[in-house]
């Protein structure tokens, strides 16, 4: 079987290796995520969050007051493009190549991502849908809740290598497996 | 974490996120000041020792400029402020 070069993951090679199932701690790496860096121009950034929060099959994760990662796993980036082209006042680019998405849950989640982040994520403070930038396993990246017990982290491609194996060194003694996901 | 830092936008946060980027309190003289005026802004500097206003940039969160506000010898921080605030005649 023959992978064509363009669907080649930067973290394929790590993925070799026996782990029959995944166990209920678990580190998905998005295969295919459609991801945007998108910045509001001076005096539109409540505009433009408000128009991001109504296109369809998108989450914007949050990164400052006017600058947002778009994110889909169920739309093509050609269409997403077509939608935040006609919000005013936003100026946009694709990121899908640059950037990597991974998901980790299970009820350890918290613990394991105690050693990686310096920010509190008590669901009082961080709750779920909630999203921030910050330093992840010592690399800018960007963390979100998506539910009670799931994360999602966004990093440069660049650095995903070193992040993942991070990850996994932090959730050895909590038995996390990985695979792709969709 | 040795030194936490509240940034406006992404909240309490440690001072690894961030790169201290030099003394806020110069201000920059008109294009045509004098020689003497540059001079100053580039490179004179005051070391004093209690409060001081610094920019801080946060490398590793919303990537904003700061002016942190704070005590070099307690470490006491008493205002951090986004740049483009204060430049607006802001807070602080
Ligand atoms: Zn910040």
């Amino acid at each position: 079987m023959s992978i064509s070069f363009i669907h080649r993951h930067i973290l394929e090679d790590r993925m070799s290796g026996y782990e029959p199932s995944p166990n209920v701690n678990h580190l998905t790496v998005i295969r295919r995520p459609v991801i945007f860096s998108a910045i509001a121009h001076a005096g539109h950034e409540v505009s433009v969050a408000e128009a991001l929060s109504l296109v369809e099959n998108i989450v914007a994760r949050s990164v400052s007051p006017s600058d947002w990662l778009v994110v889909s796993q169920s739309t093509d980036a050609g269409t997403i493009a077509t939608s935040l082209a006609a919000i005013p006042g936003l100026s946009f680019a694709e990121q899908s190549d640059g950037q990597v998405l991974m998901a980790l849950s299970g009820p350890d989640v918290r613990t394991i991502l105690a050693k990686c982040v310096a920010v509190d994520l008590h669901a009082d403070v961080f709750a779920e849908g909630f999203s921030a930038p910050m330093m992840i396993c010592r690399v800018a990246g960007n963390l979100a809740r998506t539910g009670a017990d799931t994360f999602e982290i966004i990093v440069p491609r660049s650095y995903a290598g070193y992040v993942f194996d991070e990850l996994r060194e932090a959730g050895r003694e909590h038995a996390v497996t990985r695979g792709f996901g969709e | 974490m040795a030194s936490l830092i509240t940034c406006p936008h992404c909240g309490r946060r440690p001072r690894e996120e961030f790169s201290i980027r030099g003394d806020a309190v110069p201000e920059r003289p008109a294009p045509a000041a004098s020689e003497e005026a540059w001079h100053a802004y580039v490179y004179l500097r005051e070391n004093p020792r209690g409060k001081i206003r610094e920019y801080w940039h946060h490398v590793a969160g919303c990537r904003r400029w700061l002016v942190v506000e704070r005590d070099n010898l307690t470490h006491e921080v008493f205002a951090v402020t986004d740049a483009r605030d204060m430049a607006n005649g802001g807070a602080a």
